[in-house]
């Protein structure tokens, strides 16, 4: 049902990034959930509950960790849309940073059926997944 | 799925039955099994602590047909919201004291709603059965003079203290709360009953082939026209067909006084509301209800978006449209044959595009929404009640 992506908007920088570090890949451990990858930082998601229903709120605990020497300073943003309808969500969500690269966030809810979008801004890395609600 | 799959394979190969049942695939399958099953459970609003208890309904249904709740003394809440009329009033806009910019919505199923209103100004039904005593179009009165005839009228006065546990308390804002909680709890009764969609949808699951032959022809293919390529349930969605949610739909938002916001002005208004969720009348002690409010965006393209209303006894309560503008549901269907993309928001949504319906297919849907009336009644039936003591 659900459909992995990943989008890297500045493959460029992260390659440069990766350069500078010497290309050392850090072991980065993340809770279970589902992981989103880029060259620079790695995540993982979970919303609880598990399955998000059309027009239900839920909650979404997110991990992060950075996949280069370089750490991540925390500047975190996430969003959601429904890339064929154009839209996006009618509320926007919290964000609380629980330590160790950790967040929680509330305030969710996705009012229409169809593929929506998460968007995580780590850093101005943007990585994105896409999943089908029924 | 597979017992999807078999129903609508028996209903194909029975002979004549055959003939009288269209073959979905699982993707339409899913689509209408969605809406439902109906009615939905039921459970209390947590905002409200008394909500679905027998007293408050009793209050509310008292205050719902009182005409002094207007200065007035001419418009009462069923003014405007007529039982026999679907709970709403069959003019283009409201009319109370003087002529509204906007339709009577119906009061079937309202408890359903994530939002109240047209624009959503209210985040929860107490709130929202409150603003129509206060606005000086529809029943002109103020939260003083509602919370003085609680207090001075010794039925009213003892029905409250029956209902909250507590005679009406000194601030008149706390009065006005309370009436609008009893004015819930007595709305939260009105449900519309099963509809001739719902014995085939529930059909459908249970692989009743004989059901599923009494369900018309053309109200089978506008129900595939429904859930398929006219698109509508992506809003129209769910048991009460509605996401509960605010779109254009290129309804003119003109008024006599310029234009109409539509939910950003609603949203406006809710965030300014001492009634709102994020108050002090929320009783609510988990806080879950308000957090819809607490994280909601208000955004530019919410300027001329209006509710998705539910679709459920929608034949009974014409005019239709946030402004009564379409008459009749072969207006509607027109409305979304010939849409014009331009007329939308050029920064909104990209979901709605003319559908260029034949005749025979306007007709169809049509049939299909005609088919979401109830047959028989739900509203539960009360004896007039004895004076309080």
């Amino acid at each position: 049902m659900e459909k992995r992506r990943r989008t890297v908007r500045q493959p460029v920088r992260a390659l440069i990034l990766l350069a500078a570090f010497g290309g050392t890949a850090q072991a980065c451990e993340l809770p279970p959930g589902t992981r989103v990858e880029s060259p620079r930082a790695a995540l993982s998601y979970r919303t609880i509950p598990v399955k998000i229903a059309v027009g239900e709120p839920f909650v979404l605990e997110l991990a992060t960790c950075p996949k280069t020497q370089a750490a991540l300073s925390g500047r975190v943003k996430l969003d959601a849309h429904m890339p064929e309808h154009r839209h996006g969500m009618n509320y926007r969500p919290s964000l609380k940073p629980i330590g160790g690269g950790r967040y929680f966030s509330e305030g969710w809810l996705f009012h229409m059926p169809g593929r929506w979008e998460f968007v995580f801004d780590l850093d101005g890395e943007r990585l994105t997944h896409s999943v089908r609600i029924e | 799925m597979t017992r999807f799959v078999v129903a609508a394979l028996l209903a194909l190969i029975s002979g004549s039955a055959a003939a009288q049942s269209l073959e979905f695939t699982d993707v339409e399958l899913r689509g209408i099994l969605r809406h439902g099953p109906w009615p939905v459970p039921w459970s209390p609003d947590p905002s409200n602590r008394v909500s679905g208890n027998p007293q408050a309904i009793e209050f509310g249904e008292r205050l719902f047909f009182e005409p002094r709740l207007s200065p007035s003394g001419k418009v009462l809440c069923a003014t405007c919201h007529a039982p026999f009329r679907g709970w709403q009033d069959a003019r283009a806009r409201a009319f109370g004291l003087a002529e509204a910019d906007r339709n009577t919505q119906s009061l079937f199923n309202v408890r359903n709603n994530r939002w109240f209103g047209w624009d959503g100004a209210s985040d929860s039904l107490w709130a929202q059965s409150v603003r129509p005593i206060l606005d000086a179009r529809e029943m002109g009165g103020s939260q003083a003079g509602a919370a003085a005839l609680v207090r001075g009228d010794p039925e009213l006065s003892c029905r409250f203290e029956k209902t909250f546990g507590v005679p009406p308390p000194a601030a008149d804002e706390g009065v006005l709360a309370g009436i609008g909680k009893a004015l819930a709890a007595f709305q939260e009764t009105i449900v519309s009953g099963r509809s001739p969609f719902d014995e085939f949808r529930d059909a459908l699951e249970k692989g009743d082939r004989a059901a599923l032959t009494r369900y018309p022809l053309a109200a089978q293919r506008g129900l595939r026209l429904f859930v398929g390529r006219g698109n509508c349930s992506a809003c129209h969605f769910g048991p009460g067909f509605s996401n509960g949610e605010f779109h254009d739909t290129g309804v003119p938002f003109f008024i006599a006084s310029g234009a109409d916001p539509g939910r950003h002005g609603g949203i406006r208004k809710l965030q300014a509301n001492p009634l709102n969720l994020l108050g002090r009348y929320n009783d609510d002690t988990a806080g879950k209800s308000a957090l819809k409010t607490q994280y909601l965006a208000l955004e530019h393209r919410n300027f001329g978006e209006f509710k998705v209303p539910g679709l459920r006894n929608v034949a009974l309560t014409a005019p239709y449209m946030h402004n009564g503008s379409l008459a009749t549901l072969a207006d509607v269907a027109r409305h979304y044959s010939e849409i014009d993309p331009d007329r939308l928001h050029s920064d909104g949504e990209s979901l709605l595009k003319p559908l260029r319906l034949s005749a025979g297919e306007t007709a169809d849907l049509v049939a299909f929404l005609e088919s979401l009336s109830e047959t028989s009644s739900a509203l539960p039936s009360r004896l007039p009640s004895a004076p309080c003591r």
